[in-house]
């Protein structure tokens, strides 16, 4: 080695060692293959529809991020994901799989609108929407009550109870909205009747709602509980190793009761912000696969409640994305979920993970 | 007892589709794979099914289209979590997604169409048998299909060699590789096999059962089939047990309502759910449920 | 069972030269900095019994991973047969007539017998060649004398017959050298002995037995030759047992002597009784006995060991006053305080504290450190409050709390940030001993207490159980190694299928105990 080379080498070494590079790169290289073939595998699918992939892929991005009114719609969307994605990571750190966000964030959504009725107009503005969030917490948390019930009790797993009872929960709402709350003065469709026009949630600027801010709010309480409170240590210890907790004195039942209650309760007040800031009327089918859409945010975030923001707003990127898809492609709304799965996929894929449970 | 048997008979005929899929899944999670994307699989074979016997013509076509669809998403399901190690869970309802866009994608002009599908044979002979004739021997083909599935099943995981290391592979993945058998494969296979089951399963709901196809059809039916496969212990007879009685639970409300009774719609739809919630409480309670000792852990 | 040792025919004293069955030759292996093989040779021939003798961390079982494929040398070579091979895989071991007995067994306990020796059985295709093998095992069960019903699954025998399960999976499969690792930690001295039995007739059928084993009055029983291995080092290469006495061996084994603990102690004055235990029953699980009814009391300042053979009860017991599995009985008081239900809170707050039989499953929380087990360990002592601070945890009062505990017990734990679940299990051990032993209880129940450690660490274990002792506080001390509970214990307390079978002396000759763990009446 000549003294020129040796001269230089400590100092390139020290920041970076050629096969860390080459390792980087493979990675890098590895990461965007897999997200390109994403996008590529979702076009090849669309054009064999007959639509047009690349005009398709402009206006997605046309009406997402280039467009204010579109950011607006992403941060309606990410306020709801953002709440169901917490609703499964505290659970998670007690080592409880939730899958029941869906029907949490239904009966939230129903109790709100329940709230909604009987206050009628007697009370209005901000006390009728503490109110309705109270309620709809209440009922989420009660919704998943049931469910640890279940596994605490009858031995139940509490994933298949979960996913059961989001079944049971949509009919819920669809027998109230077809019976006892339909509107008479409606127009035929089955629905309640509509929020009054003073109930809604405030804006956030011209385009978005309060939403994103309580569940931003909500995201920084909760990683705040899980990373500094005795609850928090509590649960892990719990997730970690049931029997070694159990044997180490704490309760373990309550805790696990206590973190799907207050998962519960957040895909509640998931329904009740996505009822009074954009609905505004109960319907069937309302904030379907919200829940099973916060699940995967949180799974992708390890169940981290900051990730689980990022991953939200990602998710909720490409929901309204989707929309565009409709107008401009005349394809079918769902279709999207082909382009969500895709990317989920390659970021689960492209994840190595050690030994990790269900 | 013509009530009896109507339902009965509507429980065999709306559980077969299930208990494909909950087969499937039998020996998806024998081998230590939960496969909540089996939603999705079934969902791939309804819609395939359909597809290819409106476009052929021939109902038998139904069996390999549905079957090919479900074992190609569940291949994708199985690489997934068992060569990159992601969450069999959180990659099943991704599945479920996948279905979910795809076949509404392909599904539109569909909707509406007509189809020449599976129509009732009547078995000679033990279609005459009373009760038991009505109810098991007046049914489409895909019905008589799976009473072989069923000891099929059983047979591949409790008397063959291939079905000791599907159990292995659930049990001990480790050990089978001391043996010199990839753990991996083994799970890959039996989750291909699976998803293969499950598409059958949802091509039975679309070219036998509705004879039409819609969006999101499967309407949860691939998640009780992964219920049915914890209330049947993992066994195949009782996971049969197990679909008949969910299917009895669907037909039910409309069987009832045939007959005069008043009950609401949605309380007939939450019924099935429900019911299977209660029978689980009511079996795992019990002792001797023994779940494959690596069921949901990645290797 | 006395004949043993002298139906042994040294190999030695054959007059032609025999090719070995095994040769293996300066096998080295680093694990990082860790050397655990440095130049390792072995040597096996046909129809021998040889031991590997060696402490906890000797590398005698990466020596027998090596042999079976589980790892591959860094340098050295093997040949078997004469012919060199390599072993990259424990399938290439079996096919060159290798068969290991591991110590945690590798059956698959929801298989029946039948299942699992079909599945280590060679085959291929779908199809089970079912009456070939159950032919097979009946013959090798005859061979063994083990009587076992095929059909029956592994998870419903006791822990010796499924033993004698794997050694028959092994013999079916094709085995001709049979590995046994550490095989009579689970054996009370009469099954070792109808063990080393089987092992003898296996030899004189052309077999060979390779036995790994720390217990050198075991190797001195059966062992043609001898091997000891020391700091990953062979110290001695099968030699004759009778050329070297056994303090020879010891040294070779140990390094070093050490100085016996010490044999006269102070008589506590027993006057009350930490734990009295009236008509215990604990009901046991998968088809194990449980506790049947136990009377047992722990004075002040009195060691009572436990024995019995593996699923006697112990595992019962200890739960029990743990406070971790429900119990029924006339009486169970600790301290002064009379325990109306099982309750880990009630236990721990009546002064209880357990090293646990399987700490990985019972103590252990994977991604907690060491410090952060200690927090939860004492979460529940005292009012609750000790260590918290307002919402969150005192985390600077635990790690002060953390750096004395390791100091009084002086086991070399491990950096108090480590991750518990990444540790050996040795180290493992020595955190719960270090919670457990450097701390403030009235009774302390040590399950297998010396498990993974090596002699030094034993040694320093017995110091501190017996200053547990000095304090005046009761211990109870389950374990399999008979020599320990004779040297620590007060008293012996033998268990045999969840009833007390006798209470011993000090003095108890070890036979007459192992009499008493296999049923005999007192």
């Amino acid at each position: 080695m000549t003294g020129f080379a040796a001269s230089v080498a400590p100092a390139v070494r020290s920041r970076l060692t050629v096969p860390a590079a080459r390792h980087l790169a493979a990675r890098t290289l590895f990461w965007g293959g897999m997200y390109l073939s994403a996008l590529v595998i979702f076009g090849a699918f669309t054009a064999l529809r007959g639509a047009d992939p690349f005009a398709m892929y402009h206006a997605m991005w046309q009406s997402t991020v280039l467009n204010a009114y579109g950011r607006g719609q992403v941060l309606d969307k990410a306020a709801p994901f953002i709440l169901c994605g917490l609703a499964v990571a505290i659970p998670a750190r007690a080592g409880l799989v939730n899958i029941g966000g869906e029907g949490q964030i239904v009966i939230g959504v129903t109790a709100a609108g329940g709230v909604a009725l009987a206050l009628g107009t007697h009370v209005t503005g901000t006390p009728a929407l503490i109110l309705m969030g109270l309620g709809a917490m209440a009922a989420g948390a009660l919704w998943a009550a049931i469910a640890t019930v279940l596994r605490l009790v009858g031995n139940v797993n509490e994933a298949i109870a979960t996913l059961l009872l989001n079944y049971v929960g949509a009919d819920v709402l669809n027998y109230l909205v077809y019976g006892p709350w339909r509107d008479p003065a409606g127009n035929g469709q089955p629905a309640a009747k509509p929020l009054p026009e003073g109930d809604s949630l405030p804006k956030l600027g011209s385009y978005a709602h309060i939403g994103i801010v309580a569940a931003l709010v909500a995201a920084v309480v909760v990683a705040f509980a899980l990373k500094r409170t005795s609850w928090g240590f509590m649960l892990r210890c719990v997730g970690g190793n049931q029997t070694a907790a159990r044997r180490a004195g704490l309760k373990v039942a309550w805790l696990m009761m206590s973190a799907m209650l207050v998962g519960g309760a957040l895909a509640g007040l998931a329904g009740m912000i996505q009822f009074t800031g954009l609905e505004g009327q109960l319907r069937p089918g309302i904030a379907a696969t919200f829940g099973y859409t916060g699940f995967l945010a949180s799974w992708l975030a390890r169940h981290q409640p900051g990730k689980v923001v990022l991953a939200a707003g990602l998710l909720a990127g490409i929901a309204v994305a989707g929309d565009s898809l409709q107008i401009t492609s005349h394809l079918p709304g769902s279709t999207v979920n082909i382009l969500m799965a895709l990317i989920l996929l390659a970021m689960l894929a492209t994840r190595s993970r050690s030994k990790a449970a269900a | 007892m013509s009530v009896l048997i109507t339902i009965v008979a509507g429980a065999v005929a709306g559980g077969t589709s299930i208990l494909y899929a909950a087969l499937g899944e039998t020996i998806s999670e024998r081998a230590g794979v939960i496969n909540v994307g089996t939603e999705g699989t079934m969902l791939v074979g309804a819609l395939a099914g359909f597809a290819a016997v409106v476009e052929v013509g021939n109902p038998w076509i139904a069996i390999p289209a549905g079957a090919a669809a479900g074992a190609a998403l569940a291949a994708v399901f199985a690489f997934v979590v068992i060569y990159r190690k992601a969450s069999q869970l959180a990659t099943g309802l991704v599945v479920m997604f996948l279905a979910l866009g795809i076949t509404s994608l392909y599904g539109a002009s569909y909707v509406s169409a007509d189809v020449h599908g599976f129509t009732t044979w009547k078995i000679p002979v033990l279609g005459a048998l009373p009760f038991f004739g009505r109810v098991f021997f007046e049914h489409d083909p895909l019905v008589y299909i799976s009473y072989f599935v069923v000891p099929a099943v059983w047979w591949l995981l409790f008397r063959s060699r291939w079905g000791l290391l599907i159990r292995t592979a659930g049990e001990r993945p480790e050990a089978l590789r001391a043996y010199g058998v990839s753990p991996s494969l083994v799970r890959l296979v039996a989750v291909t096999l699976g998803g293969a089951l499950a598409g059958i399963g949802g091509a039975q709901l679309s070219t036998a059962l509705a004879l039409s196809w819609s969006e999101g059809m499967t309407a949860g039916r691939g998640f009780v089939a992964v219920a049915l496969v914890i209330f049947g212990g993992w066994r195949p007879l009782r996971v049969m047990g197990g679909a008949y009685l969910f299917g009895a639970a669907i037909t039910i409300g409309s069987v009832l309502q045939v007959h005069g009774v008043q009950v609401n719609q949605f309380v007939l739809d939450a019924f099935p759910y429900v019911l299977t919630l209660v029978v689980l409480v009511a079996l795992m309670r019990r002792e001797g449920q023994q779940a494959p000792e690596a069921l949901g852990q990645s290797l | 069972m006395t004949g043993i040792a002298s139906m042994a025919a040294p190999v030695a004293e054959r007059s032609e030269p025999v090719t070995p069955l095994l040769d293996a030759s300066k096998l080295t292996i680093a694990f990082g900095p860790v050397v655990a093989n440095d130049e390792v040779s072995l040597t096996v021939y046909p129809s021998e019994i040889q031991c590997v003798l060696g402490e906890n961390g000797a590398g005698k079982s990466t020596l027998m991973k090596i042999l079976y494929g589980v790892y591959r040398p860094d340098s050295g070579s093997i040949s078997v047969d004469g012919q060199p091979v390599v072993i990259d895989s424990p399938l290439v071991a079996r096919k060159l007539g290798l068969g290991m007995v591991f110590q945690d067994f590798r059956l698959v306990p929801a298989l029946t017998v039948y299942e699992n020796v079909a599945l280590a059985a060679p085959g291929s295709g779908p199809l089970l060649r079912r009456r070939e093998i159950l032919g097979r095992l009946a013959e090798v069960s005859k061979s063994l004398g083990l009587d076992v019903d095929p059909q029956a699954p592994v998870r419903t025998l006791p822990i010796a017959q499924r033993q004698q399960v794997e050694i028959a999976k092994v013999l079916v499969a094709g085995a001709r050298i049979l590995i046994l690792d550490e095989p009579t930690s689970v054996l009370a001295p009469q099954e070792a002995d109808g063990l080393f039995e089987q092992m003898d007739q296996l030899r004189k059928a052309g077999m060979s037995v390779l036995i790994i084993t720390h217990k050198l009055r075991e190797a001195r029983k059966v062992a043609d030759r001898l091997t000891v291995l020391r700091g990953g080092k062979s110290v001695v290469e099968g030699v004759l047992p009778e050329t070297m006495n056994d303090s020879e061996l010891i040294e070779a084994m140990v390094g070093r002597s050490l100085a016996p603990l010490p044999a006269e102690r102070e008589t506590m004055p027993k006057e009350r009784n930490v734990l009295e235990l009236r008509r215990l029953k604990v009901p046991g699980q998968a088809g194990l006995a449980g506790l049947r009814g136990l009377d047992l009391t722990v004075a002040e300042g009195e060691v009572v060991g436990i024995a019995g053979v593996a699923g006697s009860g112990q595992r019962e017991l200890v739960d029990a006053l743990a406070g971790a599995r429900p119990w029924t009985a006339d009486s169970f008081a600790v301290g002064s305080a009379e325990l109306r239900r099982s309750d880990p809170v009630i236990a721990l707050r009546s002064g209880v504290s357990c090293v646990p039989e399987d700490p990985v499953a019972e103590w252990v929380i994977p991604g907690l450190t060491i410090v952060e087990h200690i927090v939860l360990a004492r979460m529940r002592e005292g009012n609750g409050t000790a260590g918290r601070r307002r919402l969150g945890i005192d985390w600077k009062h635990h790690r002060s709390k953390t750096g004395e505990l390791d100091a009084a017990a002086n086991l070399e734990m491990a950096a108090m940030d480590r991750q518990v679940a990444t540790l050996s299990g040795g180290n493992i051990q020595r955190v719960v001993l270090t919670h457990v032993l450097a701390g403030e209880s009235t009774l302390y129940v040590l399950a297998y207490p010396t498990r993974g450690l090596d002699v030094a660490s034993c040694r320093r274990v017995h110091e501190l159980v017996l200053a547990c002792r000095a304090k005046g506080a009761g211990v109870v001390i389950v374990s399999e190694d008979l020599d320990e509970l004779l040297l620590l214990s007060d008293r012996i307390a033998v268990l045999h299928d969840g009833h007390l079978a006798g209470i011993c002396d000090a003095g108890t000759d070890a036979q007459e105990i192992g009499r008493l763990m296999l049923g005999a009446a007192a």
